[in-house]
């Protein structure tokens, strides 16, 4: 088996599909379901047979050279492939979900297309070894992210689609500068290059500074994080790919792939970082418990836990990042359940307001456990997944004796168990306002499935934690 | 033998004129078949068809044609606009002798810009130039009507300023160099050391072509002009016709006669980032598409003025690509804006509104054509951008850099509002009768959508061999 085909395939199979999703649509609108379906799954399935390869440590590169330095540079290693395994079976769920869920609106080929290109160029964004490649697949998403989010077509609904496509592609635009400055200064955009020339001198802070505008806007931290609870008129299944479980964690993601795997920053931003994402995290926190529109509140709590995965990554010592990796992994399976239980509860009762709600939980018993359950995961209650990512990224930080800005996220942890169960309690418990039944079994199926994977990465938590391990060496170059 | 390129435009319309049967019928597939030809003649590797000498007058005028990469860009560009402005007619000239009229003078056009962009002297230059100024006085007042008698007045008005501004250049720079060529006028100006009276020539020269350009703060007309000119017109001059008089020839001038100096670089620079940012400022208020169109050509300029001002082969290499990328971009949202006002009557975009589920490929075609304005990767667009930007950035022009980074910002607002305003909304019922536009206005577009996502898609692979291809052209 060519390995370089795997890892193509994993791009391509997506973005060409995603364009031929229209034409399926014209025929049949459950081919085009189906076929949508199936391009993410392969997503998914050549993952997961990269990882013996890469569990090995072994690394696969790609190189096509071009002029300029714009070459077309792939890396697979363990960093990589772990997101591709993340993002594409969340994906694969949420387009599940998505049958039932859009099967009533307009723009169904648009909606299938633009979710099939944005996991594709999520996939080419993550084995991007070249910044400029990077940066290309990283507009992809913005642009699909634009259209997806004004997918119900009100204007004031458009004006938060163009928002937060401004606010990314602002960012975006000053990191290109930043990536423009390591350009000037290496001669190359190719980061193993990039990681030779950073060896004999330290990255200026201007540089660091720049880049992590674009990171910051696109993991919606502050203080670019307004879009993010505005991009909640997308619909539901959007909201969860999107702003819950793949898009945002592009920004953590490259901050990994850049700042961690491939240079060094100046010591100052172990400082800086933790704290810029522990305000995001408390004032989205904070945020949170005042919201009563159902899914601006998990917008938000999404705002206050990639805080925590920034925290993790850039504490910078082996278990903070094996937490933060962990994080992404746990944080992405349970907010998607959150946001696609919003779904259900908003498409049935037909409002997003919890003070309007209530008793849901006799009509809708399975839509409440699985968000129980997802809640759980996200506040850190063991078995579930999230406690080990929290304990581990908190572990990780006291073993670097951070105690100041250990506190802040305490308080950051418990705030996320009131704002939760608040919610919960305001739609699932007390008497009945608006009747409602339960959703269609293949909604309430993909639901129940992701709180189950939550559980389950818990309680088999061996195994993402193995994988994660092997990364976090890999990341920080002890495994040779 | 290049000289055929603008020899059989030219004869194609003494033929067609003359008194014969059914010549009329055969002049749009003539028309359209030349266009396509001149686009496949770019690639012709041939060097001796590239290069004609011929001394009419010995010494001072002396008519010499020649192509380097930067002339061929333009010609594949004039050719493709051309047809697409050929189709465009279809739908907006419907009497057949009116019709006949419009691809006579279109040919004309096209002669006098493939002239000027062959042109290797200053003379034939300006000769040139004003072929192409009166033709387009025409086109724009085509329809008799008064928004397009006043476009025009205001464009012969303001050609004529320039005219005489360059005329007045030509006269001292002849006078210092003896010639008009310019590789011997570059030369003399070496030697000459900047005198006086070299220094107002050249000020005089730039002046005219930032007019012809419509750079701020020389813009006055253009936003007129284009909005009130018939749509294949306007889709004629935004594309082209304004590029190859005003920004061809101030990039042809800087490059291979007055050569950069830290005062010219420090002058394009200036106002190539004053129109970058007011041009899109400016754009952003506008309610009139085509309108708002126009002040982003302003702005699109600026750019290849930024690139060109960077003084390096790749600036200038991505100030071509620009030009390449600007001519298919705008040619297909004029387009767009035809194939809506030809639907709706009207260009007032706050009256529109969720046109997509009437008019989709419209719709998804303007999408296409304003990311790649805004240099979204990975349409053409933001290649040509890119270049500018690192080339500006590399030669420590890094202000600039920025300023042209945060244009793009700007350039995509405005572009969000126009697709929020007329497709990119709740379909209305007032426009549910609304179709789609006819054959004539959706094949240029769709082609011209494929070919910004196939160039945009290629760009990486045809990089390098485009950005050497300009290393001769600067080395003088």
């Amino acid at each position: 088996m060519n390995y370089n085909n795997l890892v193509l395939g994993i791009i391509f199979i997506p973005v060409i599909g995603a364009l031929c999703l229209p034409l399926a649509g014209r025929v049949s609108s459950r081919l085009r379901n189906i076929l949508s379906f199936l391009f993410i799954l392969s997503s998914f399935i050549l993952s997961l047979k990269l990882i013996p390869l890469v569990l090995t440590g072994k690394t696969i590169l790609i190189s096509q050279p071009f002029a300029l330095g714009l070459n077309f540079t792939l890396l697979a290693d363990n960093l990589a492939v772990f997101m591709t395994c993340v993002s594409s079976l969340i994906s694969a769920v949420i387009v599940l979900f998505s049958f039932g869920y859009v099967s009533h609106y307009d723009n169904q080929n648009e909606y299938y297309c633009m979710v099939t290109l944005f996991l594709g160029a999520m996939m080419g964004l993550v084995f991007s070894a070249n910044l400029i490649l990077m940066y290309v697949f990283w507009e992809i998403t913005a642009i699909t992210s634009w259209r997806l989010i004004g997918f119900f077509r009100d204007k004031a609904y458009v004006l938060k689609a163009d928002k937060a496509f401004l606010v990314t592609v602002f960012g975006s635009l000053i990191m290109l500068i930043g990536f423009i400055s390591i350009f000037q200064q290496t001669g190359s955009f190719d980061l193993p290059l990039i990681k030779e020339a950073y060896k004999a001198q330290l990255i200026p802070n201007l540089i660091v500074g720049l880049i992590l505008v674009g990171i910051l806007s696109k993991s919606a931290t502050l203080p670019f994080q307004t879009w993010l609870p505005d991009a909640g008129v997308a619909p539901s299944p959007v909201t969860a790919l999107l702003h819950a479980a793949v898009l945002v964690k592009i920004g953590v993601y490259v901050f990994a792939r850049i700042f961690i795997v491939n240079i060094t920053p100046d010591i100052l931003w172990h400082t800086i970082v933790p704290l810029i994402a522990g305000i995001s995290a408390i004032v989205a926190a904070g945020a949170a418990l005042i919201e009563t529109d159902l899914k601006r509140i998990i917008a938000y709590s999404t705002i206050s836990q990639i805080g925590f995965i920034f925290f993790g990554l850039s504490i910078g010592n082996s278990i903070a990042i094996l937490g933060a990796l962990l994080y992404i992994l746990m944080h992405g399976l349970a907010k998607a359940g959150l946001f696609l239980c919003a779904g259900i509860i908003e498409q049935n009762t037909k409002t997003k307001d919890i003070t309007k709600l209530g008793g849901l939980i006799s009509t809708m018993p399975f839509t409440g456990v699985a968000f129980l359950a997802c809640a759980l995961s996200v506040m850190g209650i063991p078995p579930f997944g999230g406690f080990f990512s929290k304990y581990l990224v908190f572990s990780g930080a006291l073993a670097e004796g951070r105690l100041w800005i250990v506190l802040i996220y305490l308080i950051c942890a418990f705030m996320t168990i009131i704002y939760l169960f608040r919610v919960f309690n305001l739609i699932f418990l007390g008497k009945i306002n608006i009747e409602a039944k339960e959703g269609s079994s293949i909604m309430v199926g993909s639901v129940v499935g992701l709180a189950v994977l939550s559980l389950a990465a818990g309680i088999l938590i061996y195994y993402p934690y193995k994988f994660a391990q092997v990364a976090t060496w890999q990341m920080l170059g002890a495994l040779k | 033998m290049c000289a055929s390129l603008i020899l059989i435009p030219f004869i194609s319309v003494l033929i067609l004129n003359l008194p014969i049967k059914g010549m009329k019928r055969l002049a749009f597939g003539l028309a359209a078949l030349l266009f396509l030809l001149q686009m496949v003649a770019v690639l012709i590797p041939d060097a001796a068809f590239w290069k004609i000498n011929h001394s009419f007058c010995a010494g001072i005028f002396n008519f010499e044609l020649g192509a380097d990469i930067l002339s061929k860009v333009v010609l594949f560009c004039i050719g493709m606009v051309s047809l697409v402005t050929l189709f465009s007619a279809l739908t907006f000239v419907k009497d057949s002798d009116e019709k006949f009229n419009f691809i006579n003078i279109l040919l004309i056009a096209v002669c006098g810009m493939n002239a000027v962009a062959m042109a290797k002297d200053i003379f034939s230059l300006y000769v040139f130039l004003e072929v192409v100024a009166v033709s387009s006085f025409i086109l724009i007042a085509f329809n008799r009507d008064m928004p397009g008698l006043e476009g025009a007045f205001k464009y012969i008005v303001l050609s004529g300023v320039a005219t005489v501004l360059m005329i007045a250049g030509i006269a001292l720079l002849v006078l210092i160099a003896g010639s008009t060529n310019f590789s011997l006028i570059h030369y003399m100006l070496i030697a000459q050391n900047k005198s006086l009276i070299v220094s107002l020539a050249i000020g005089l020269f730039i002046v005219a072509l930032f007019i012809k350009s419509g750079l701020m703060p020389f813009h006055g007309w253009l936003p007129d002009v284009y909005t009130s000119a018939p749509a294949p017109a306007s889709v004629l001059l935004a594309g082209i016709i304004t590029k190859v008089a005003g920004v061809y020839a101030l990039i042809r001038i800087v490059v291979s006669m007055l050569g950069f100096s830290a005062s010219i670089q420090s002058i394009l620079l200036f106002v190539g980032a004053v129109s970058v940012i007011l041009g899109a400022l400016a754009a952003l208020t506008q309610s009139d598409f085509k309108r708002m169109l126009s002040y982003s050509s302003i702005s699109q300029v600026g750019y290849i003025i930024l690139g060109l001002g960077s003084g390096s082969v790749l600036g200038i290499a991505g100030a071509a690509f620009h030009i390449f990328n600007h001519a298919s971009f705008k040619s297909l949202l004029f387009i767009n804006s035809a194939a809506v006002e030809s639907r709706l009557g009207s260009r007032d975009i706050d009256k529109m509104g969720g046109l997509a589920k009437q008019m989709p490929l419209t719709s998804l075609t303007s999408v296409i054509g304003s990311l790649s304005c805004a240099g979204i990767p990975p349409l053409a667009g933001f290649w040509s951008k890119l270049m500018i930007i690192i080339a500006l950035w590399l030669v420590g022009f890094k202000g600039y850099a920025v300023i042209a980074v945060l244009g793009s910002i700007l350039t995509l607002a405005y572009f969000l509002t126009l697709q929020r305003k007329v497709f990119f909304g709740k379909p209305s019922d007032e426009f549910k009768d609304i179709k789609e536009a006819g054959f004539s206005l959706m094949f240029p577009a769709i082609a011209l959508a494929v070919l910004i996502v196939a160039a945009g898609l290629l760009a990486p692979w045809l990089l390098k061999g485009f950005i050497l291809g300009f290393v001769p052209i600067i080395g003088g």
